[in-house]
């Protein structure tokens, strides 16, 4: 999984491209979220506009980044979930666990 | 140290997680073949990743001297998908519902509720000389 990492109006927003189904780059979002809540930076979106699909593994990411931000007193949010990760977190029951926008720019206006 | 080996409609790679997007590549290069729309492609797509990691982390417990091969079989109304391991099996009964309870927040064990929800049909068939194949089927949207 390839992901950049941007800061706009001091929330983190981090963007994911292509597929998340785990493998040897499994552990890098999470070993950056560490990273970031190390710097205090504790408000992220997760923008998912290029992911095409996740499976199991990457539902597993999303739960993790979730937990690691909210047990260090922060928040996580996703933007622009497609319709192909709806469903898979629908299935799962987790579509009520994450709040979700269906922009970035909604997803940062949220946190004032 | 095993390596990838590739046949017209079939591939084994060494069981390791490293492998997981070599051997998508190989079923989603076949299936885009097809003409199969996003939506199923990404279900079948899904389903091949959630069989192989099982297959890998808990057939093969990641031995790398053992295989996973994938097999494909197109037919004209359906794309049969078969996974098979070198493990010693487990029973699909025991396995806890991730959507219920505390299970939804958990990290693992979607996969196989997964490929499940995802598949027209799955069986598990278990080998007497040892091994599973997850046999999953897709029938194809005209």
């Amino acid at each position: 999984m390839e992901f950049t990492i941007s800061e706009k109006k001091g929330v983190v927003v981090i963007s994911p491209q292509g597929k998340i189904m785990g493998g040897p780059d499994a552990t890098e979002l999470h070993d950056k979220l560490r990273n970031l809540i190390s710097q205090n930076k504790k408000r992220i979106v997760i923008d998912l506009s290029k992911v095409d699909w996740m499976n199991s593994t990457g539902l597993g990411i999303l739960i993790s980044a979730l937990t690691t931000i909210r047990n260090n007193q922060g928040e996580l949010k996703l933007a622009n979930v497609t319709e192909k990760i709806e469903k898979l977190l629908e299935i799962t029951r987790l579509l009520t666990v994450f709040e979700r926008f269906d922009s970035l720019e909604k997803a940062i206006e949220s946190f004032k | 140290m095993g390596k990838i080996v590739k046949g017209k409609n079939k591939i084994s790679v060494p069981s390791s997680l490293d492998y997981l997007r070599d051997v998508d590549e190989f079923v989603e290069g076949k299936l885009k073949k097809l003409g199969l729309d996003q939506s199923q492609l990404a279900d079948v797509a899904i389903s091949v990743t959630e069989a192989v990691t099982n297959a890998i982390v808990h057939g093969n417990k990641n031995d790398r001297g053992k295989k996973v091969k994938i097999d494909l079989k197109i037919e004209k109304l359906k794309i049969v998908i078969t996974v098979e391991d070198q493990g010693d099996g487990f029973d699909p009964e025991s396995l806890s519902s991730p959507v219920e309870g505390e299970n939804i927040l958990k990290k693992v064990g979607r996969g196989v509720f997964i490929l499940k929800s995802l598949m027209d049909k799955v069986n598990f068939i278990f080998q007497p000389e040892g091994g599973t194949i997850v046999k999953m089927v897709k029938y194809l949207k005209k």
